[in-house]
């Protein structure tokens, strides 16, 4: 069967229930909202091809239960994603302050070097806001990590947050095989030593974008 | 039923509320027979029809049993299975099954003292984020502070008063406060001995499982948790609950047999399905067909799984989780 895409990104939601992890989701794979959702049990997931940079990129997006019940099961997920979104909801204070021990929750559980990202989403509802953008964004800098507003409800940042996102994750992607390869880097080949590289799965990474 | 009143009024909240946002499923202002104005679970078909002579006869022979309970479940319980429990009998019915009739003439008091409790508090914000989050589109949990979603919060609080070790769990919420209260552990071994089973069964479509690393915790987290509250079809998931009340747990394990064989049974499904994501979508949404009340009881009856198959599987997928330090769960 022909492959119908360049690369294959895993990518992960996770944050305190009620967030709106699969609203996100939602507007992410099927453009659009809806207010009838049920909660999330156990773990789920949605696909959605998108173009960057003139390759085609699989996102394969999992969508995971926020209450700590569920967290064996999930955590068993994070060490093959290449992306975690970490989601809190700016109407909710304790859902932002969590976002330390998800944090806490990557790192003992998902690869070293994956990617992450903040997402305060619900930025729609200003009345009831909680959490104000600085301190999101103070939070980000203290981990060094990105960090963006969304409205799942009003489309707003959620498309920008998952190609940032899946940009970071291509460009680190190539920077290692750059390195692994660095003759086919400066030649004019480089297109084709890196689909070479690809063939043989020397590490985890490369294993994945071959799929 | 007071359930009317919310019925009426539960239009006029929706298009209050849906204005600035798409609904994604269609809405109707008339709801099915179980009470669902849409969503996955909507069934708009009348069933078909048994004749009003035949009911009234199962009626009676429901209240009789009712009646003589004791007497009848010590004697022959097994005869409760083959028949389907009328539905105007089934609330009756099922209190019984469950023995909350016996709990409950006990401890008369008991509901009420637990909702005076205060509880704790972080029990309680987590069950009001997901009483709106059950079955939106069910007349009784349509409307925000309706009377369903308030009794739903109650029974949902009262047991976490009661059982403060287990508090509150997502998964409670879908079937309410009756539950087995499975923990990721135990449900990682369910998924082992759901897979060992299926090996007899349907062994084409366990090779098909493997070979994509399709774990059961994957697919089946709901379908036990929730105890396919959200997977059947309405008249189904009664049906099944009439079982699953008299025989227990192993009924869920026999639906999900029948439920993966039916689904990737076909080679060609299995063909199409060549990956996880593509055999995971597969079972998210099984045909209509093979969750239909005939088939599923039909195919259930067929898999031919008995006392000792269970227990056998159960003690070997336990001492198998203990052999394995690393992975055992809590």
């Amino acid at each position: 069967m022909a492959k119908t895409y360049d690369y294959l990104f895993k990518l992960l939601l996770i944050g305190d229930s009620g967030v709106g992890k699969t609203s996100i989701l939602f507007r992410f794979s099927e453009d659009a909202f809806n207010i009838s959702f049920i909660s999330t049990i156990g773990i789920d997931f949605k696909i959605r091809t998108i173009d960057l940079d003139g390759k085609k990129v699989k996102l394969q997006i999992w969508d995971t239960a926020g209450q700590e019940r569920f967290r064996t099961i999930t955590t068993a997920y994070y060490r093959g994603s290449m992306g975690i979104m970490l989601v809190y909801d700016v109407t909710n204070e304790k859902s932002f302050e969590n976002i330390k021990n998800w944090i806490r929750n990557i790192e003992e559980n998902a690869s070293a070097d994956v990617e992450k990202m903040i997402l305060g989403n619900k930025c729609d509802l200003e009345a009831k806001r909680q959490v104000s953008k600085e301190r999101g964004e103070q939070l980000a800098v203290e981990y060094q990590i990105k960090f963006i507003e969304t409205s799942a409800k009003d489309s707003l940042n959620v498309e920008s947050a998952f190609y940032t996102l899946a940009r970071d994750i291509k460009a680190k992607m190539e920077k290692k095989q750059e390195a692994s390869n660095p003759a086919g880097a400066r030649s004019g080949a480089h297109q084709i030593r890196a689909n070479e590289q690809q063939r043989k799965p020397t590490s985890w990474l490369s294993r994945c974008s071959l799929l | 039923m007071s359930l009317q009143k919310s019925v009426k009024s539960a239009g006029g909240d929706r298009s209050e509320q849906g204005d600035t946002t798409s609904i994604c499923s269609s809405v109707t202002t008339q709801p099915d027979r179980h009470g669902f104005f849409g969503g996955a679970q909507y069934s708009p078909e009348p069933k078909r029809t048994v004749s009003p002579s035949t009911i009234l006869k199962r009626e009676q022979k429901w209240l009789r049993m009712l009646n003589n309970w004791e007497a009848f479940m010590s004697k022959n319980y097994k005869k409760v299975r083959e028949r389907c429990i009328p539905a105007s009998v089934r609330p009756k019915a099922w209190l019984y099954l469950c023995g909350g009739q016996l709990l409950l003439e006990k401890h008369p008091n008991e509901y009420e003292e637990l909702l005076q409790a205060p509880g704790d508090p972080k029990c309680m914000e987590d069950i009001r984020k997901d009483l709106h989050r059950q079955f939106p589109y069910h007349e009784m949990f349509i409307r925000e502070e309706g009377l369903g979603q308030q009794e739903l919060f109650s029974v949902l609080k009262a047991y976490s008063v009661l059982n403060p070790k287990v508090g509150y769990f997502q998964a409670q919420a879908p079937v309410a406060a009756f539950l087995l209260m499975h923990m990721p552990a135990v449900l990682q071994r369910d998924g082992d001995i759901l897979h060992a089973l299926l090996r007899r069964t349907a062994p084409a479509v366990h090779r098909h499982l493997v070979k994509h690393k399709v774990e059961p915790v994957l697919y089946a987290t709901e379908w036990f948790l929730c105890a396919l509250t959200r997977t059947l079809p309405w008249d189904s998931l009664l049906r099944v609950w009439d079982c699953f009340l008299c025989e227990g747990v192993k009924v869920l394990f026999k639906a999900a047999l029948v439920i993966l064989a039916g689904a990737l049974g076909p080679a060609k499904v299995r063909k199409r399905a060549c990956g996880l994501c593509e055999t995971l979508e597969v079972l998210r949404h099984p045909p209509e067909g093979i969750l239909g009340e005939d088939y599923l009881m039909y195919h259930m009856q067929r898999l031919n799984l008995t006392e000792e198959d269970f227990e056998f599987e159960h003690q070997r997928q336990t001492a198998r989780r203990r052999a394995m330090p690393n992975r055992s769960g809590s």
